[in-house]
């Protein structure tokens, strides 16, 4: 009897599972695509994602757990209902994955219990249908929960498998068990401890250098002029004109360079430091180098300003009244270095949780999880994020309140969290604490070695893919002045406008389900599938195709690579006016964006917006045009404009790119070049294939280049692309090694995300769920 | 208890018929003369169902209470500290609840009493509208209008903006 009643209650069970809405990094990204129509997870009754934790019964950890989101994680599963699962998707919920990094939970298993793995970075979406057709299966086969259901004793049901233990029940060991003592590869040049690297060795020609042009000379003479001696352009640069200034005026300086110069350097670009303590000849160099990069529009021109900094926790000016974006990027310079800011009026941590230890850039901190405790679900519980109360003060008796918009919320678009100080509907007041996604990309940079990192640089911004491993290419080769075949160049851009095109198909198609219209979401994803196949037959990755290599790509374009291409721009023009048919002209798409989130001109290039965002506001500005890189100069492409920046514009301009884009790859294909596809600078680069089987001396390169990575010659560069979400750059530093001395990754959305404060001011929630949607933001973009 | 089945039968039908009333009365054209109301208590269904509109009620609670006690008794309950806290965003909550309500909230509150007050006079007019005649359509007609007017005007003054529209700027586009 009992065992009748086991089964029709399983069988309820298992066929109509409740997943929660819960997602936190890339594999969400694929879990999600397994709901639309070409895997469509209805089909085994589980297409319902519930929003709350109250209404679900599974919980598909989908990504990556961090140690601040944790505490989020363990309190949303203890919210849900009774019985429930955990599926574990992907390498990072699994172990912890490719980032062994200070802020990542090695496996999530050490504060959940796990009923199902499932495999990959990320799992395919057919990966998530079998995991889920998996845990239908040990429900059936093995749950037995009559007696439970009636208060009786015995039977079983939901996840019994027990929260492991590190050292006990599990090894954070992502090489598995009985490696004990033996070091990860890789280990032997991770800072401090530079045990030598046979790179000191190599011999390598000296990093490119630029010669500087009339603009540069122009602006050397000027700042010569008035400031005299606490300037000094550097002599060598291998991009842009680079100078040193004494760090008590520097304010001053950028102050000129703002305000009086000419041009006028209206964009802080970047705002970063270096910890220069582990330098293979560090009596070269101070403690800390402060860095910042601005940006003139017209003429277009970057430079790099550096501030030499002295001591073990030094201190120097704040510039945020200079800047209004310079106040996070201070706040990230503390939390990540120690350096502390004068004069900045609320200079605490920005990524790392409150209370975390030490500062993660610094050259002393340990890089790897693994070289710390194991998070352990005590941590989870006595970790919090800050509380709502810190960021406003609440007021008891008066109209107002403090509401937490994430950092899990369907509106966010991923784990980050919004503040705000609330009047009935109203938005009075915005924080936001970002860091719930800090992979440590930065600090990971500087062990993986140059051709390694590249799949990282994938995953910084998971939804545009090949377009975000574009500008660190860039940076690398301009170092070492690698020359790139012009096929490589057009294969790059067709790949860039391919991911631009992926992304803005994802974008419009949630922005679009965030106001309330579900269906353009299942077709645009049918189009964003169709790029993924083209991508997946090119590179031979989905999200992540890590095919770019500095000096070119990774391999040749396979026969028939035109066909599919092809096809896909026969028909996309056509759905993309009808997509815009559907939410452009819709009425309640209209009421819902038209004047909603007005962004000014100023204060979006005050902010360091960029990309569509910046573009809406009525700058004509784009990298590809304006300061242009790769093949994109000899491309014929129209830069989309607007003058009145609402999230109505901002939606439309994405689609007119996308149709841009459709011009430029149909160039590439009319284009393509023959010739090779990586450079013939064995020195640098992983040799072509053939080149490989054939000859000793292209064996021993590919052999050294892959295997400890190719010597890069000491310098510094800067590049940035144009991505799908804004500008993307990377700040490559090198000390003469195989890997990097120090990577900075310039996020687009984390300078336009900053413009919410502003724009939300006055806006009701109902506008605010548009406004961050047609913004336009990964939380990985942001915290990095 | 057959006494009680022929009740709710008798209620059903009035309900039938007062339902096909409304229907005929909707229909357009020449033909639509009113179906004749034949039981004296069509529309009322106090005087000859108080005990089958009890047993409604009754029957309603009993199968509340059965779906409540099962759904309270069958299955396994666990309780811990996060499961009794409030759900916001997986963040322990800010505040506490009871807020003071901002007025435009209590505005709508307001607004929709009103209208759906008014709403009960218009139903049982239209439930009587060929006995009351040409008079009492007209008389309608000038108290639907005048409501159509109070909304317009709360409109226009902005009582049904839940933001006092300050993020708009109307009419671009």
């Amino acid at each position: 009897m009992s065992r009748a009643v086991d089964s029709v209650i399983n069988w309820a069970r298992a066929t109509s599972l409740w997943p929660m809405y819960f997602g936190l990094s890339c594999c969400f990204v694929e879990e999600i695509t397994a709901w639309t129509p070409r895997y469509d997870i209805a089909r085994f009754g589980a297409e319902v994602l519930r929003l709350s934790p109250r209404q679900a019964d599974l919980l598909i950890i989908s990504g990556t757990v961090f140690k601040k989101v944790a505490p989020v994680v363990l309190r949303l599963y203890e919210q849900m209902a009774e019985p429930k699962w955990v599926i574990s998707m992907g390498s990072c919920a699994n172990t912890g994955g490719m980032y062994d990094v200070y802020s990542v939970v090695q496996g999530v298993n050490q504060i959940l219990p796990v009923d199902v793995y499932i495999p990959g970075c990320p799992p395919r979406p057919e990966a998530v249908l079998h995991g889920l057709t998996r845990l239908q299966e040990k429900i059936q086969s093995e749950e037995r929960p009559s007696a439970r259901v009636f208060h009786m004793a015995g039977g079983s049901q939901g996840t019994v498998s027990p929260v492991l233990v590190d050292g006990e029940t599990k090894t954070r060991d992502t090489r598995g068990p009985g490696m004990n003592g033996i070091p990860v590869r890789g280990s032997s040049v991770t800072p401090p401890d530079f045990n030598g690297t046979r790179a000191q060795f190599m011999w390598t020609p000296p990093a490119a250098q630029i010669t500087p042009g009339a603009v540069e000379n122009e602006i050397t003479s000027q700042l010569v002029r008035r400031f005299g001696d606490a300037v000094a352009p550097a002599e060598k640069s291998a991009d842009m004109l680079t100078i040193d200034v004494d760090p008590s005026r520097a304010p001053e300086v950028l102050r000129f360079f703002k305000f009086e110069s000419s041009p006028r350097f209206l964009r802080l670009e970047d705002y970063t430091a270096v910890d220069q303590s582990a330098r293979q000849n560090p009596e070269d160099y101070p403690d800390f180098t402060l860095v910042y990069h601005l940006l003139a529009f017209d003429p277009a021109v970057r430079v790099r300003i550096r501030a030499a900094l002295y001591g073990r926790y030094p201190e120097t000016q704040s510039i945020h009244e200079l800047w209004e974006n310079a106040g996070w990027y201070e706040r990230e310079i503390y939390d990540m270095f120690g350096i502390r800011f004068s004069g900045h009026p609320d200079l605490r941590r920005l990524l790392m949780p409150e209370g975390w230890q030490g500062h993660p850039l610094r050259k002393s901190y340990p890089g790897r999880a693994t070289e710390m405790p194991a998070y352990t679900i005590e941590d989870a519980r006595n970790l919090q994020p800050r509380a709502g109360e810190q960021f406003y003060r609440v007021d008891e008796d008066g109209e107002s309140y403090v509401l937490n918009i994430g950092p899990h919320h369907t509106g966010t678009h991923g784990i980050i969290r919004y503040i705000a100080k609330m009047e009935g509907e109203t938005i009075t007041g915005l924080d936001m604490d970002i860091g719930y996604h800090h992979r440590g990309a930065e600090k990971i940079g500087e062990r993986q070695h140059w051709i390694q990192y590249i799949p990282y640089t994938d995953r910084v911004d998971y939804l545009v893919g090949a377009a975000n491993e574009f500008p660190y290419v860039l940076a690398v080769e301009k170092i070492a002045g690698i020359r790139v075949p012009e096929r490589a160049e057009y294969i790059r851009v067709l790949f860039a406008e391919l991911s631009r095109i992926a992304n803005h198909m994802a974008y419009m198609g949630i922005t679009a389900n965030d106001v309330g219209a579900l269906t353009p979401n299942f077709y645009a994803f049918r189009d964003r599938e169709m790029i993924m196949d083209i991508v997946e037959m090119i590179s031979g990755g989905r999200l992540h195709p890590a095919f770019f290599r500095p000096g070119g790509v990774a391999a040749d374009l396979p026969e028939g690579w035109k066909e599919p291409v092809e096809a896909f721009l026969r028909v996309f023009p056509k759905r993309l006016g009808e997509y815009e048919k559907i939410t452009l002209k819709n009425p309640v798409f209209r009421a819902r964006t038209v004047d909603v989130g007005l962004m000014e001109k100023h204060d979006a290039m005050d902010l360091g917006v960029t990309g569509p965002n910046l573009r809406s506001t009525g700058v004509n500005w784009d990298l590809r045009k304006n300061m242009p890189y790769s093949v994109y100069g000899s491309l014929d492409f129209d830069v989309p404009t607007d003058t009145v920046s609402d999230c109505w514009t901002r939606f439309r301009l994405r689609a007119e790119e996308c149709r841009q884009s459709v011009r430029i790859i149909r160039q590439v294909i009319d284009q393509m070049p023959g010739g090779r596809y990586i450079s013939a600078d064995y020195r640098y680069v992983v040799p072509e294939r053939q080149d490989m089987l054939k000859d000793i001396e292209s064996l021993i390169h590919h052999f050294i280049n892959v295997s400890r990575g190719p010597k890069i010659p000491r310098g510094e560069a800067y590049a940035a692309t144009e991505n799908p979400r804004g500008e993307q750059g990377y700040y490559v530093v090198s000390d003469g090694l195989g890997f990097a001395y120090r990577v900075r990754i310039r996020a687009s959305s984390f300078t336009n995300i900053q413009a919410f404060a502003k724009i939300c001011k006055g806006a009701t929630i109902a506008d605010f769920i548009a406004i961050i949607g047609a913004h336009d933001y990964t939380p990985a973009d942001i915290d990095r | 208890m057959i006494n009680l089945i022929k009740r709710v039968e008798l209620l059903t039908n009035c309900a039938d018929m007062a339902l096909q009333n409304m229907a005929q009365l909707m229909r357009p054209g020449p033909g639509g003369s009113m179906f004749p109301v034949n039981h004296t208590y069509a529309l009322s269904s106090w005087t000859p169902g108080v005990v089958s509109f009890l047993a409604f009620i009754f029957a309603v609670f009993l199968m509340m209470a059965v779906l409540m006690i099962l759904t309270g008794f069958l299955g396994e309950k666990r309780v811990n500290e996060n499961k009794l806290r409030p759900y916001e965003s997986g963040i322990i909550p800010t505040g506490s609840t009871p807020i003071r309500y901002p007025v435009p909230f209590f505005l709508v509150a307001v607004f929709f009493l009103i209208f759906d007050v008014e709403g009960a006079f218009i139903f049982s007019w239209a439930l009587a509208v060929k006995a009351l005649g040409a008079k009492a359509m007209v008389q309608m007609t000038f108290f639907i209008f005048v409501l159509l007017m109070g909304l317009v005007y709360i409109w226009f003054k902005g009582g049904l903006a839940l933001s006092g529209g300050k993020n708009k700027r109307a009419g671009r586009r």
